[in-house]
């Protein structure tokens, strides 16, 4: 990628920074100045307004994230150094960021790009169970049902919860064996779905750098798929990431960056989770010149993305990017319902409406039942974000926001019941890899419904 | 409302004003007039009023760097007006529940959550000491032994993680220190049949459950040490 000529520069600013003890990081520095920023631009959250068409307050976002960048930067936790930018040279990894880019290979390539908000293009979809638990003899089947699905362009791994019948430990040989098997796996899946050029998006098992960098090597994970990097709460990262970064540059891969901005954290409220999210796009494009980015959030005792002001959140912050830059972003639907319920299909609706008319470049479906219950997950949720999103195609923001507040109205009261719903194995037929009846059944019911709420998705089979 | 109501509600709200002088100002002015006795304002009137601060957070009334600073104001309350007033009148400082050791296991370097339960523990009267993310199994219980830990709080957001967790507990009962310590843990993808599965005393499901869940813990019969 041609924004990767920074990498050196990244990696001498994390060891030649300015020094700052961790908890004076994110206990000052990231709270004050996300505090001084949110009233010194007047950002305000409408909860009554999940999809604001307030332009003015987008762009004002954008400038706040962009002081953020400049003034917070990203710590380095292995050496306590501050990697900074100054606002010309944010401004110009911005400018020549990469807008679109092209992932998997062959017949199975997928084409992704920036967009704008109220824009008619289509939405790439990566559709997966993104690292729920998932037993080692599930881990085919469960993928396969996100593969076989038409609408989505690429997989998500979930994560193994033993390798070749272990526990898959962290920062050992576990992990080698771990990335190894997933890759092992998931190329099994692409080859068994009729895809073999399918983009896959891992290593899921690999919290250190060690099972991204083993299992991103010859016979494992290949260049054209998509590897994950993450951030760590909030605007922290560390050798480990840094050094996946390095490794993926070098095999020339394409990166998945991640970063999350905890609603109630040190960011604080749903202004502070709009700035964090447009402040960690600025900050990943910078230091680890992703191909492309998931900007997420989540209740920090729901652990879901689907409330009233979280929504907002990820509206304004989408605007905000897509308004003022061409990156390539998205975030992560993490539905509080799990698969066979109701809820989660309302979840991923709204969510999917939500982001396709704020300018989100592609789908992330989803991290069912807030991915905290092992094989709960299904290819019909992901579906269920692809056909909301293809609807909402080109929908204003004022329309999308009537669409949202009443399918809010129909799961809002269920969100707080966390109804994790069935597993994986009793909402598939395993042999067929298809739908059960009821689970099939439940699906078409929602589809009808939300066609009379408004969502011109297609009528059911 | 309490017999110390009122008090309590002022107290939370000077907490949550950001303005520590007054704050220990007030403190010290209602402890030196005889309003209260410094014991009953330890009781009666500080602890309920940072239990309250907490509540709001558990209702996400108020936030995360909210709840930082009312910690940090009450801390300054405790060790330069309450402490001496209660060593003066009973010869022994500020109680706490008991002191929690808290780490995020080998492999796991989120912390967000685990900072969030530290700060919880500390306004509901827990002394806390946080030793950060990415902590080997051995170091944690020499720690705990150091410090005389009577909780050891483990947390992993990765499922990668979690046997970590259970290599705590396994070498708490291979070394025999199991009794010395009750063990909690907690973590999006974890579970109260996973605590029960590896051995730990309990699981707290978030910040607030965790609260509670330590609270209990410590009203459980100790074997002596």
């Amino acid at each position: 990628m041609r924004h990767r000529g920074r990498l050196l520069d990244v990696l001498d600013r994390a060891e030649n920074g300015p020094l700052i003890d961790e908890k004076e990081f994110e206990g000052r520095l990231v709270a004050q100045t996300a505090k001084r920023l949110i009233g010194k631009h007047g950002l305000k959250c409408n909860a009554e307004t999940v999809i604001p068409a307030d332009d003015a307050q987008a762009d004002r976002l954008f400038e706040a994230g962009l002081e953020f960048a400049v003034e917070v930067g990203m710590l380095c936790t292995n050496t306590l150094r501050r990697i900074v930018w100054t606002r010309q040279e944010y401004e110009e990894s911005l400018r020549y960021a990469p807008h679109e880019a092209i992932l998997g290979a062959g017949a199975d390539a997928a084409f992704v790009q920036s967009r704008m908000p109220e824009a008619s293009t289509r939405l790439m979809v990566v559709g997966g169970p993104f690292g729920v638990g998932v037993p080692e003899n599930l881990f085919v089947p469960l993928m396969l049902s996100y593969a076989r699905e038409s609408l989505i362009d690429v997989i998500d791994n979930p994560t193994l919860e033993r390798v070749y019948g272990r526990p898959g430990k962290a920062a050992s040989p576990w992990e080698v064996l771990g990335g190894w098997r997933e890759a092992e796996l998931s190329m099994q899946v692409v080859a068994q779905a009729g895809r073999p050029g399918m983009c896959i998006a891992g290593v899921e098992l690999s919290p250190t750098a060690l099972g991204e960098i083993s299992a991103s090597s010859w016979g494992g994970f290949r260049p054209t798929d998509l590897h994950h990097v993450a951030g760590v709460s909030e605007f922290k990262t560390n050798y480990e990431s840094l050094s996946k970064i390095a490794h993926v540059t070098r095999i020339g891969g394409a990166i998945y960056a991640f970063m999350a901005s905890i609603y109630g954290g040190y960011m604080g409220g749903a202004e502070g989770v709009a700035l964090g999210l447009t402040a960690a796009g600025i900050v990943l494009n910078q230091n680890y010149m992703p191909t492309v980015m998931s900007l997420s959030s989540v209740h920090p005792f729901l652990q879901c993305t689907t409330t009233r002001e979280l929504l907002w959140a990820f509206s304004m912050a989408s605007q905000a990017l897509s308004r003022n830059t061409r990156l390539i972003f998205s975030s992560l639907v993490r539905p509080s319902a799990g698969p066979g319920t109701k809820g989660v299909l309302y979840e991923n609706a709204a969510f999917g409406v939500m982001g396709t008319v704020s300018g989100q470049s592609f789908i992330q479906s989803s991290m069912t039942a807030s991915g905290t219950h092992a094989r709960h997950a299904s290819g019909l949720d992901a579906r269920m974000s692809a056909e909301a999103s293809l609807a909402a195609l080109g929908m204003s923001r004022e329309e999308a926001n009537q669409l949202v507040l009443r399918i809010l109205e129909v799961y809002e009261p269920w969100v707080e019941m966390r109804d994790v719903g069935q597993p994986f194995e009793e909402v598939y037929d395993l042999l067929t890899i298809s739908p059960t009846p009821s689970w099939q059944a439940t699906y078409d019911e929602v589809k009808e419904h939300l066609i009379r709420l408004g969502l011109a998705l297609p009528a059911a089979c | 409302m309490s017999e110390h109501g009122e008090l309590q509600g002022e107290f939370v709200e000077l907490f949550l004003s950001g303005d520590s002088e007054a704050a220990s100002a007030r403190a010290r002015q209602v402890i030196d007039e005889g309003v209260v006795s410094a014991v009953h304002f330890f009781e009666g009137v500080f602890s309920p009023a940072m239990e309250i601060i907490g509540g709001k957070f558990g209702r996400l009334e108020i936030f995360l760097p909210e709840l930082m600073d009312a910690a940090d104001m009450a801390k300054g309350v405790s060790e330069n007006v309450i402490q001496p007033r209660l060593i003066e009148a009973t010869g022994v400082g500020v109680p706490t529940h008991g002191t929690v050791l808290l780490a995020s296991v080998r492999g796991d370097l989120h912390d967000i959550g685990k900072n969030m339960v530290a700060l919880m523990l500390q306004v509901n009267g827990f002394g806390v000491i946080d030793m950060g993310v990415d902590v080997g199994s051995r170091v944690i219980l020499d720690r705990a032994v150091e410090v005389k830990a009577d909780i050891i709080g483990l947390s992993a957001l990765m499922t990668t993680s979690t046997p970590y967790m259970k290599e705590v507990v396994d070498m708490l009962k291979g070394l025999g220190l199991k009794d010395r310590f009750a063990v909690i843990v907690g973590g999006a993808p974890l579970t109260p049949a996973f605590a029960r599965e590896i051995g730990a005393d309990a699981y707290g499901k978030n910040a607030p459950d965790a609260v509670a869940q330590c609270l209990a813990l410590m009203d459980r019969p100790k074997p002596a040490r």
